[in-house]
Formats: C-alpha cells, structure tokens, sequence
C-alpha cells in the first residue's frame, strides 16, 4: 500500500538528511508503528506519503503509484485515499461535531443525502452517538480526537496516517483511542502512526518501524516499543539499562520529544 | 452541493471581513467612476462634433427664408444662385484646394439635427424649413479655409460660411485634456484597489487558514478551495462597478440632462441611457481586475 524505494529526503543541504536511503514496504491492511525520537524522520515520512514535499531521491508508491508521477491537478485525489489525525486535532472552532465530519464530504462535492447518512455512521463507530450537537470545546481532548478521526475515515480512505494522535491525551483515554483505530484497521484500512507512546506500542503489538536520524534502524513484527533483541551497533551505545533511549546530548532536536 | 458549500463560504467569508470588503467596494467604485468619466467625456465629444465633423472641415451656409445675412438681401436661394455655387466649387481655381464637397439638403440637415440633438428639447421646436442648404467641404489642406472663405462668402446667396473646426477645436482639446486626468487618476486609484484587493484576499485567506488546511487533508479540489476567496473579490468588486455606472448614470440624468441643457439648449448633450453602454465595460473591468489579482495572490500565500 506504501512503499518506500531509496527515499532520501533533505531540507537543508548542509544538515543530515531527514530521510536517508530508506526502504520500506506497508501492506495493504497492515497496522504499523512509526517510532523514534524527534527529529528522527517520523512526520517527514508522513508529508512523502501525502506529497506535501517531494522526495530529494528516490521513489514513494501509495496504492501502486509513484507520487513523484501524479500531476498537481490530481493530487487531491490522492489525498482522498488516504485520512490524516493530528496530535492537536485541527477541528473548527465555530462548527459542531456533524459539521466538522460534514465538512471533509462537502469540499469533495457529496449529496446531503449521503452525508445525512454516512456521518452518523462514523460518529458511531468511533462513540460519539449523541453527540452530534456538541461544539468542539465543549468536548473533552479525547472526545475532540475522535471527531477528527471521524472526520478522517468519513471518506473511507484506503490508509490512515496518524500523526502521535495520543500525545495529548491521558493513557486511559490514549487507549480508548487506540481501540478505535484497531476497529478502522481491522475494516481494513492500512494504518500508519508515527508515535512516543511506549506504553501503547507495548499494548498493542503491532508492526514497529524504529527510525533514527533518517535511517530505519529497526523493523519488527509485533514488537515492543524498544527492541528485545540486539540492534545493530550505533544504536546499542544509546540503550541503557532499561531499554529506554538516552537522549543524546550531541544530536540537536533530539530528547525533546520525551514526556 | 458543492456550490451551494462553495456560496456558503463566500458569503461566511465576506461578514468576516465586512469592513476590508467595504473598502473594496468604494475604492472600485470610485476608481471606476474616473474611468467612467473619462468615458463619458470622450461620448460627449463625439456628440457634438455630430454628422459632419469628421468629413469635412468648411460648410458653406446657404441663404434660406428668415436669413439676415447681407449676402441673403434677395431672398432665399435659387436654383440657378446654387448652380453657380457648385460649378464655382468645380472650377481649377477652386478645386485644387479641395479633396470633395456634397450638398446638404433642408431635409438632409433636419435629418442630421435630428440625430445630434435627440437629447434635447430644442428638437421638437424646430422644422426643416428654419435649417438652411449647405455645402460641405472636405478640404485637402484644413488651414487654406481664408481662401475658400474669402471666394465664397460675397457670393449671392451665401448666408455664411463656417470653419466648423476652429469653432469646436478648443472646446474638445479642454474637454480631452479633462479626460486625460480623470484617466490618470483612475489609474492611481486602480493601482490602489488591486492592492487593496490583494490585502483583503490575503487576510480572508489567513482568518481560514484551518478551514483552507483541512480541506487540503481530505483532498478538496483547487477550484473548490481557491474559488470563495477569488469570487469574494469579484463580488465586491463588481458591486463597485455597478455603483460606478449608477453614478454615471445619475450625472447624466441629471446633470446633464436636466440642468445643462435647460442652460445651453443649443449644445448636444449625451442621454443617461448612452452611459448605460459603459455599465457592462466597467462590470467587466473591475471583475477582471479583482480576479487575476486574488488569483495571483492566492498563489502566494494559499498553499493547495
């Protein structure tokens, strides 16, 4: 579904390259966890995906197509297969729950028919029946992530890029909200999260993809947050004794992430 | 569907800005007023220099019943006074300094009075008996009018003969350097309601910053994003306009057509239904304006 050949992406010719030479194939229906610390290539993975830059080198396929190839013109249709969740929800203020969900139909020209359907359907899937009324702040953090993730699979889209769509919140609610992303996931929908939470990751035993400095240094089946088994030699170096990484005081933007 | 969303926004985006769009609306208004102007100006020349201006520089005005001209002593013109005219007008001595002449009727000259002055009320009072023949003379060189003026006027039945020209000359060089300016400050004002235009668009466009970036995310089309923040511009723009014709319209109402032709009954004044031609001009002007400058400016500051 997401496929990364050689992608190498550089901001700033003079720094390291936020992406280096990364390969890395996501299945149709897969669950995959995108971790490391800030700075280590995670949201840069995400923008390729979505063609919000261009990749330096190299080629991203999403849905068998070479990003690179779609023309200007065509890249909303892109992004109509694939639903986005952010860390700080990015609801409208001045809207009520239906109509944020609404909203992502009606820009791409649906009926009101079929959003006076579709909607409520959604807002049930992710719990917010009764709901629907209910302005943003009026919301718990929580509840307003699920509007958004409402709002990000109302267009059924093929894969779903979550941005660490639980930094914000408690655990207990974090969880709730990993429940709901599990059930979009097993409708099928390949679900990509970029994220710190161990605790989750640890939970959940998902597919873990563990980026640093741009280089995909770990890419394990059902794994842990940290690795159980040895990894290649830089990285051991910053292990200490409780698995956790150690933030490295010579590498700028890193640590920062760590709650 | 989608337009109806689409009219929804541009009508949520034009309250939220309500005062930069008012000042939208009156800048175009007032800068397409001066365009207007100008317009109307040049309408206005082209209505006094009327049926002849443009083919012929010198009229030679012949005697006709209440003439009181000493050439007219003997009446009005005969036959035979006109046939002598014209082969004078014919002759080597004469004919060297003209490219050609026609004879202008009663009928003829009611006729082209009759279309100059369909504004004014001064048509009804007149017959074509009260408007003299005439020749008019198409000079092959305008500034040798003395000679033709001096052969012609002591003629028998010649009331008068006219260098219509010089009469008129200095009126339109006044009345074309009038429009001259009214133009360049239309131009001033132009420059000034494209930017302001280009501000307003650009400050709607951050006010919908999170609207603009999510529906980015979930694959809006180009058109349906970028199309409420150009139509606004347009629409205010084009409210501009229309507000522009109306005053022009309202000026030649009831400026012109009431006050200064009750003042100078015996010059041709412009109908306010001529300056509705310009309506559809300026319209289009200030929509056009309005549209590649927010499209220009979306393109900078609106990322799609």
């Amino acid at each position: 579904m997401i496929r990364f050949e050689n992608v190498t992406k550089v901001y700033d010719q003079k720094a390291r390259p936020a992406l280096d030479s990364v390969n890395l194939e996501i299945d149709r229906g897969e669950f995959a966890f995108l971790v490391g610390a800030s700075g280590s290539g995670k949201s840069t993975f995400l923008r390729l995906v979505l063609k919000e830059d261009r990749a330096t080198s190299g080629a991203v396929y999403v849905a068998g197509q070479n990003v690179a190839k779609i023309s200007s013109w065509r890249v909303p249709r892109l992004r109509r297969g694939i639903g986005v969740v952010f860390q700080d929800f990015r609801l409208l203020p001045q809207k009520n729950v239906f109509a944020n969900v609404a909203f992502a139909m009606q820009v791409i020209g649906k009926s009101r028919s079929v959003i006076r359907d579709t909607v409520p359907e959604v807002l049930k899937t992710v719990g917010l029946e009764g709901k629907e009324h209910r302005m943003p702040h009026e919301l718990s953090g929580g509840e307003q992530q699920r509007v958004a993730i409402a709002r990000a699979v109302v267009n059924r889209p093929g894969i779903l890029l979550a941005d660490e769509p639980t930094g914000n919140l408690d655990p207990t609610t974090s969880m709730g909200i990993m429940g709901i992303l599990d059930k979009i996931n097993q409708n099928g929908t390949t679900v990509v999260m970029a994220t710190h939470d161990d605790d989750i990751v640890n939970e959940m035993r998902k597919r873990v993809v563990e980026l640093k400095n741009g280089v995909v240094i770990r890419d394990e089946a059902k794994a842990l947050y940290t690795s159980m088994i040895p990894v290649v030699g830089q990285s051991r170096r910053l292990k200490d004794a409780s698995g956790r990484e150690t933030p490295d005081a010579g590498q700028p933007g890193e640590g920062e992430g760590q709650r | 569907m989608r337009l109806a969303f689409i009219l929804s926004e541009i009508g949520s985006g034009l309250r939220r800005n309500l005062s930069m769009v008012v000042s939208v609306i009156l800048v175009t208004f007032v800068s397409l007023t001066f365009v207007g102007a100008a317009g109307m100006l040049q309408m206005q020349i082209n209505q006094m220099k009327g049926y002849w201006y443009d083919k012929v520089q010198v009229a030679i005005f012949l005697c006709s019943e209440g003439s009181t001209a000493a050439g007219c002593a003997g009446g009005p013109v005969t036959a035979e006074q006109q046939q002598s005219l014209n082969s004078l007008l014919e002759s080597p001595a004469v004919a060297q300094y003209i490219n050609d002449f026609q004879y202008e009727s009663k009928d003829e000259a009611y006729k082209h009075f009759k279309d100059q002055f369909s504004n004014s009320p001064i048509v009804d009072s007149v017959t074509p008996d009260q408007l003299p023949a005439s020749f008019r003379i198409n000079m092959k060189d305008p500034e040798k009018y003395q000679i033709i003026s001096e052969t012609f006027a002591s003629q028998p039945g010649v009331e008068t003969v006219i260098d219509q020209r010089q009469l008129l000359e200095r009126l339109f060089s006044v009345m074309n350097g009038a429009s001259l300016v009214a133009v360049s400050i239309a131009g001033v004002m132009i420059v000034c309601a494209i930017l302001l235009i280009a501000t307003t668009i650009r400050l709607s466009a951050f006010s919908r910053r999170r609207e603009t970036g999510i529906m980015r995310l979930v694959g809006a089309s180009k058109t349906v994003i970028q199309l409420p923040f150009i139509l606004e511009g347009v629409i205010a723009a084009v409210i501009g306009a229309a507000l522009a014709s109306a005053t022009l319209w309202a000026v030649a109402h009831f400026f012109l057509g009431e006050y200064m032709s009750q003042q100078y009954p015996d010059t041709a004044f412009i109908s306010s239904g001529q300056t509705l031609i310009l309506a559809p001009a300026l319209i289009i002007l200030g929509g056009s304006l309005a549209g590649i400058s927010s499209l220009l400016t979306l393109r900078r500051y609106l990322r799609v």
